[in-house]
Order: C-alpha cells, then sequence, then structure tokens
C-alpha cells in the first residue's frame, strides 16, 4: 500500500492548500472534530480547521469523502483513537447547523 | 536497383506496403472505394501478429490508430472523402498531440455521398486542412501503381520524422486499378524504414513537448516508464494543458515550421519532356496517366508540351511550379474537381491566366480531351 | 501512516480544476485506493478520458495518460489495449461523453467485451459546459437549454450496457466511497468490458437551479434516488422505476473477451488452427 508518514501524535490533519471549503468533510464527520473557520483570501472564505483533535474516532469519513486530496487520518492500527461521545455528537450537530462553522459555547 | 514485379491493384499494394514498413495496427470503416484496402490488411497484419480491427464507424477508426500509434506501434487507416469529413476532428487532435500515423484516402465524388464508386479529386483541399485550427497538412498523392505501394512507404517514414498523421490520396481509378508495378525489393523497404525519434535518459528529465522551434515532439511509446500526457488542448512541455500566451503560441506556431523548415525533405514530383516544352500541364494522380499520353500524342504532331506532376501536394512544391510557370506561357492545370489545385498552382505562379481542364462528372478524363484542349490554348 | 494518494497523483497539479465539493474528485480517490488495492503498476496502465469536467481525471493521475476529443474515449481506449494487450487500460467519460456524443463507442466496446473498464461519472448533466440537457437529467429539471424543465427521457446506461454486451455492469456513488472503491477493484479484476456508473454531484450546474445548490443537497438527493441491488430486486414495477440500484448489477465471467479472440483470429492466419466456425461459440446469433 501507498503510504506516508502521519505526523507525530495526531489522528487527522489537513492540507490547507488543497481544501476548496465544500463543507463535506464537516458534515460527514460524526464526532464534531472539523469545522469550517473564516478565511479571507480562500475563494469561499472559509477553510478548514481542526476544532476537536482527541475527539477523532477514526472512521476515515472525512478522507474517503474529501475530493481534494486535504484531508488525511492516521492508520487504524498506529494510533488510539477516542470513542464516539455524546458530546462529540453534539458538537457536530451544532456546527452542522450553523452553516460548518463552530458556533461559540463549543 | 534490383525491382520486383507484381500484379495487383492500387488499394491492394498500398495495404501490401503498410505491412512492409512495418506497421503493426490498422483500424477503418468499410467505404467504398477504399475498402479494398482493409480487406488486404486484415489478413495480412494478423499473420505478422498485428492487429486490423473494423470498428464501428470512421470515427473510431481513426482513434483507435491514433491510439495504437500512441503506444509506439505504426499504424494505418483508409478511407473516402466522406469518412475524411468524419475523421477530421480526430485527424486535428493527432496533429496537435503530434502522433504519426498514415491515412489513405482513395478519393471517389463528393460532396456528400457524392459518387461512392466513381473516380474524383475533389479532396485536395480537404487534405490541406481536414480539421480546425492551423497546422500544416503532409499529404502525397500516387499517381500509378508502383507508387500506390512507394508513397504510403514514404508516408509511414515520413510521419514518423515529423510525427504528425500524413495523408496518402489514391483515386478511384488508381484503387482499382489492376496492373502491374515494378516495387522496390521488401529489404529495400526495410532498410529504408526510419522509425520516430526516443528518449532514452532518465523520465525525470524527459520533456516530450521541448525541442526547438522547428522540430517535432520526441514522444516515447507508453507503458516504457516515461510517463506523460497526451491531449489536444494547448499543452506544455510534458503534455499538461495550458493557456500561458507564450507556451501557446510558440505550439502552435512550431507546427507549423517543423514542417514548413524541412519541407524539402517532404517533397516529391515528377518532371515529364519538360525539358523544351512550351506547354506545361500540371496534373497529378490518375489524371497523370492521361496527360502523359495526352503529351506523346502532343508531341507526335510537334506540339511541345511536358508534364509537371506534385506526388507531394501539400506542402506543395510551389518553388518548383514557379520555375517552371515563370518559364513556360501556356499552362494547363488538369484535374478531377473545379480547380482545388489549380489556385494553388495560380498561387505558386503569381499569374491569373493558368488555364483549367476539370471534370467533376465522376469519369476519367481522356488523353483525347487534354489533347483537344491543349490545342485550343 | 495514512494512505499517500500523492503517490499515484501529478501533485504538482493539485489542487484540481474542480469546483469545491465535486464527486469527480471523490471518484479520482476511490479509483487511486482501488489502483493500490489491486497491486497494479503506473506504468502497465493507461487512463483514456475524454471531453468535459471528467476529461482532466487522467492529467492528475502519474500514469500513462491520454485527453481525448469528445466522446471517443473508447475508440482511443480499444486501439490502445489492442496493440498491447497485455497492458491495463482505464477509460473515464462524463454521462454526456459516454452516452450522448460518444454513445456508438459505448455500445460496441461493450459489445466487442474488451477488456477495458470504463468508469462513468454520471452527474446528470453537462457541467463543464455550464447546464445543459444530458441524456441522463431527469424529466422536469431546469437545464439551460430546456429553462421551461427537460423533457427529454433519460437513458440507463446500465442497462444499456448490459444489453449491449459489457460482462460487468455496475453502479455505485460518491456518498459510499468505500463501495465504489470496492466496486472499482472488482470491475478492473473482471477480464472483459467492464461499465461502472459512478454517480456524482453538480451542484453548481444542475444542483444551483435544482434546489440542491449545495454539495450536501445534491448528495442526499444522490441517495434518495439509489438503492442497493439486493433491496432493488425486492421493489414493485412501479417502485422500481424512480430508483437506481447500485452494487454489481451484471457480471458473466465466461464471456469471451476480445484481445483473446483476435489471439485467435492470429493463429487461424499463421496456420496454428483452422478457421473459426459457428460451431467455436455456444451463442450464435
Amino acid at each position: 500500500m501507498a503510504v506516508m508518514a502521519a505526523p507525530e501524535n495526531t489522528p487527522v490533519w489537513v492540507n490547507t492548500d488543497r481544501c476548496k471549503a465544500c463543507d463535506i468533510c464537516v458534515d460527514v464527520c460524526p464526532a464534531g472534530v472539523l469545522a469550517m473557520r473564516p478565511d479571507p483570501t480562500s475563494v469561499l472564505g472559509a477553510m478548514i480547521s481542526i476544532v476537536a483533535l482527541d475527539d477523532c474516532i477514526g472512521c476515515n469519513e472525512c478522507e474517503l469523502s474529501c475530493p481534494d486530496f486535504a484531508i488525511y487520518v492516521a492508520e487504524k492500527k498506529e494510533y488510539k483513537f477516542a470513542k464516539l461521545t455524546d458530546a462529540s455528537k453534539e458538537r457536530a450537530q451544532a456546527i452542522a447547523e450553523n452553516n460548518y462553522r463552530l458556533p461559540s459555547g463549543f | 536497383m534490383a525491382t520486383r514485379e507484381v500484379i495487383s491493384t492500387g488499394n491492394e499494394l498500398a495495404a501490401i506496403a503498410a505491412v512492409d514498413a512495418g506497421c503493426e495496427f490498422f483500424g477503418g470503416y468499410p467505404l467504398t472505394p477504399s475498402s479494398e484496402v482493409m480487406h488486404v490488411i486484415s489478413d495480412l497484419l494478423p499473420k505478422k501478429g498485428g492487429v486490423a480491427i473494423q470498428m464501428e464507424d470512421e470515427i473510431a477508426g481513426v482513434c483507435c490508430v491514433i491510439g495504437a500509434s500512441m503506444s509506439g506501434k505504426r499504424a494505418l487507416t483508409a478511407t473516402s472523402g466522406p469518412g475524411m469529413s468524419l475523421k477530421a476532428e480526430n485527424l486535428g487532435l493527432a496533429q496537435m498531440a503530434e502522433v504519426p500515423l498514415v491515412c489513405v484516402n482513395v478519393m471517389r465524388g463528393g460532396p456528400s455521398t457524392g459518387l461512392p464508386t466513381r473516380v474524383s479529386q475533389g479532396d485536395i483541399l480537404q487534405s490541406k486542412n481536414p480539421s480546425h485550427g492551423d497546422y500544416k497538412s503532409i499529404t502525397l498523392c500516387a499517381g500509378n501503381l508502383a507508387e500506390c505501394y512507394t508513397e504510403v512507404v514514404r508516408a509511414f517514414n515520413i510521419a514518423d520524422r515529423f510525427m504528425q498523421p500524413v495523408i496518402v490520396l489514391l483515386d478511384e481509378t488508381l484503387g482499382h486499378m489492376h496492373g502491374k508495378a515494378d516495387l522496390p525489393t521488401l529489404e529495400e523497404v526495410q532498410a529504408g524504414i526510419k522509425l520516430r525519434k526516443t528518449f532514452d535518459g532518465p523520465p525525470e528529465e524527459y520533456h516530450p513537448y521541448e525541442c526547438g522551434p522547428t522540430d517535432p515532439a520526441v514522444l516515447n511509446p507508453m507503458f516504457e516508464g516515461y510517463r506523460y500526457h497526451f491531449t489536444g488542448l494547448h499543452h506544455d512541455k510534458n503534455g499538461f494543458p495550458t493557456e500561458e500566451i507564450e507556451t501557446c503560441r510558440k505550439l502552435i506556431q512550431r507546427l507549423e515550421d517543423k514542417v514548413e523548415a524541412h519541407k524539402d525533405e517532404i517533397e516529391s514530383y515528377e518532371e515529364f519532356m519538360l525539358d523544351d516544352a512550351e506547354i506545361l500541364i500540371v496534373a497529378y494522380g490518375s489524371v497523370s496517366l492521361a496527360a502523359k499520353e495526352a503529351i506523346r500524342h502532343l508531341r507526335d504532331e510537334g506540339i511541345k508540351a511536358g508534364l509537371f506532376r506534385p506526388i507531394t501536394i501539400w506542402p506543395s512544391p510551389a518553388e518548383k511550379i514557379k520555375e517552371y510557370t515563370d518559364k513556360i506561357d501556356k499552362v494547363l492545370v488538369v484535374e478531377l474537381n473545379i480547380g482545388q489545385f489549380h489556385s494553388e498552382v495560380q498561387r505558386a505562379a503569381a499569374r491569373l491566366d493558368i488555364e483549367g481542364l476539370f471534370k467533376v462528372n465522376g469519369r476519367a478524363i481522356s488523353p483525347y480531351e487534354i489533347v483537344n484542349k491543349v490545342k485550343e490554348l | 501512516m495514512a494512505f499517500n494518494y500523492d503517490e499515484y497523483l501529478r501533485t504538482e497539479k493539485m489542487p484540481t480544476l474542480w469546483c469545491w465539493g465535486c464527486g469527480d474528485g471523490v471518484i479520482l480517490k476511490s479509483f487511486i485506493r482501488a489502483f493500490d488495492k489491486l497491486g497494479w503498476n503506473k506504468d502497465d496502465t493507461c487512463v483514456v478520458s475524454g471531453i468535459g469536467c471528467s476529461g482532466r481525471f487522467s492529467s492528475y493521475l502519474d500514469f500513462n495518460t491520454v485527453h481525448t476529443t469528445h466522446g471517443r474515449t473508447i475508440a482511443y481506449a480499444t486501439g490502445i489495449k489492442l496493440a498491447n494487450p497485455d497492458k491495463h487500460v482505464v477509460c473515464v467519460a462524463g454521462d454526456g461523453d459516454a452516452l450522448a456524443i460518444g454513445g456508438n463507442h459505448t455500445i460496441h466496446g461493450c459489445r466487442r467485451n474488451i477488456d477495458i473498464t470504463l468508469i462513468v461519472i454520471q452527474n446528470f448533466i453537462y457541467g463543464l459546459t455550464n447546464s445543459q440537457t444530458s441524456p441522463t437529467t431527469p424529466r422536469g429539471m431546469w437545464t439551460v437549454t430546456q429553462k421551461a424543465g427537460n423533457i427529454d427521457p433519460t437513458f440507463d446506461g446500465c442497462k444499456l450496457a448490459e444489453a449491449a454486451g459489457a460482462s460487468f455492469v455496475g453502479r455505485e456513488k460518491v456518498t459510499e466511497p468505500r463501495k465504489l472503491e470496492k466496486l472499482l477493484v472488482q470491475a478492473m479484476e473482471h477480464k472483459g468490458f467492464s461499465y461502472v456508473e459512478a454517480l456524482s454531484n453538480c451542484h453548481i450546474n444542475l444542483g444551483r437551479k435544482n434546489k440542491m445548490a449545495n454539495a450536501m443537497e445534491n448528495l442526499d438527493w444522490i441517495d434518495s434516488i439509489t438503492v442497493s441491488k439486493k433491496k432493488y430486486d425486492t421493489l414493485s414495477p412501479e417502485e422500481q422505476m424512480n430508483k437506481l440500484p447500485t452494487g454489481i448489477l451484471k457480471q458473466d465471467k465466461e464471456a469471451d473477451e476480445y484481445c483473446d479472440m483476435y489471439k485467435e483470429i492470429q493463429e487461424v492466419h499463421q496456420g496454428k488452427r483452422g478457421k473459426i466456425t459457428q460451431d467455436d461459440f455456444e451463442k450464435k446469433i
């Protein structure tokens, strides 16, 4: 398999040079790990950001759904991912309802 | 020079020539009066381990040939006017991406379905620019049975030299003419094969479209470790689409200049009884056979006529034409269309008083008609 | 460690020129993962694409790649494959490319059953040229050429491929990238013509005027019109009418492959076997 080294102790990371801010990864993340942040230099005025790194459950949905090769998830066997918690689900819901941006209070 | 004598038809000779020249792939579609090329080559190629396929249409016929050629094989397609019209767009891609191939066009009456089983030379201008855009087409025209063979061989070498399609014009008369032809030996043909250039340095230093302003691209065959991109879009040195102004300009200029700067390598013509000629006849293809016959009759009657026969039609031997038209007052272009090459002779000669004998009813021009026309001049 | 897509990408071409959220990128990614799973060699593989957004698919892959004219993908690929029967040839075409202008080549590629994998990126619209009706645009939708609503009946590319003789036919969607990857592995492994329809979103040129202006809305719509083949088979004809089945829809592992059959032709001409007759085939007409 074609593999790349993962940054140390990082379950999920992004390449902002490739992200086009389509929101799909944020939409598919069940754990509210990802959210868009305002970015005036981006075409759509937003950029992907990781808002809850330690809550990533390693489901890989974001990576597989990203059309732009901009997001990567560590191998299951190499990283101890978090379990999906109610707090994570709640944050995911709130982000989705706030136009994929992290609402204040989270 | 050793030769071999064969009795055959023009279409069959074209097919045999391709195989002798190292063609490994044929793709085509039935089209009168060219179909016999496919009939013959579909036996010859598989025998040698090659492939001949009848595709679903004319377009697919040329597309699969371009595909095979991209992978490094010498490849042929054959058709007639309506098929040329259909193939045009993809011949344009082969011009743009610089993929060599040979396209035999056995001309019949047009436009449209025209006169499928009758002779014509109506595709002269079409073969100059079959596709849209700027490029320099290379078109050869057989004038007798032997040339149905030798010009196809030459076309393969020119295609690989200039990395672009080469059209070989036959006409219905030549394609279906059955007779004796003196051909070069197979050894001689094979010794003359010059395959396309390839690059053998490290892949990271390979830039297929990075070449001098009058050079063709150097395209390595696929599947050999040099991965690059073919496209019909304007492209950069590695074949990738670009709209960069200078790159685009240079690319198209080079497609023109790579032929223009080396046209002496392509130019070919026959001069027949021209030394003392007072009347210049310009004719090509099967018409030139009638013209030669007419010239013999005219000379018997004391009229000094001679023939200039372009074998390379595009780029036209314009300088040579000018040399003769400067020297000889009475010039007659004889062709089976309404002046398609006549206008090229006018252009080359920079003269508007070039006479024409044209015929577009699907019948050959007889020597008698040429004799009569010359006497009227 | 993570999966390294860059090993197969022409990274200097990134980011792609596709719009934000375009499913083409997901299909490209699924293709790369499938290819990696198969363990094929990039040098032994040719990817051929046509015109349209899908046409750029080949230029992003560090393979032997060909960007052809509109609709002619399969015709080019047929030449490449027949001239190099031991190499892998994959075609990528859009719905307009494969089913409108190139429909004839699709039919005859299927009929010959030549060992090519055709990935049809089906997004129900002409995207690159801005919202013209495609043969798969649902009736009643807005297109720029049918602003009053599309009246043209639609094509089911998978049914067409099946009827035309493709020995592998499957459909998947970009909302199921794992299943898409698996289907692509199966299709590419299959010897014979493999027709894979990958349902994709074009929220820009289909969605914008059809009430699904962002990727998620368009993707939800795709989910709403698809069911697994297994489920599809349990539906009534009325229910089936507005659903597209996903998964493997046909696989015939016994069907003669064209390059193999052409070897027989070569052997006949080389005197290694007798002529091919009707007795050589089970299905004669």
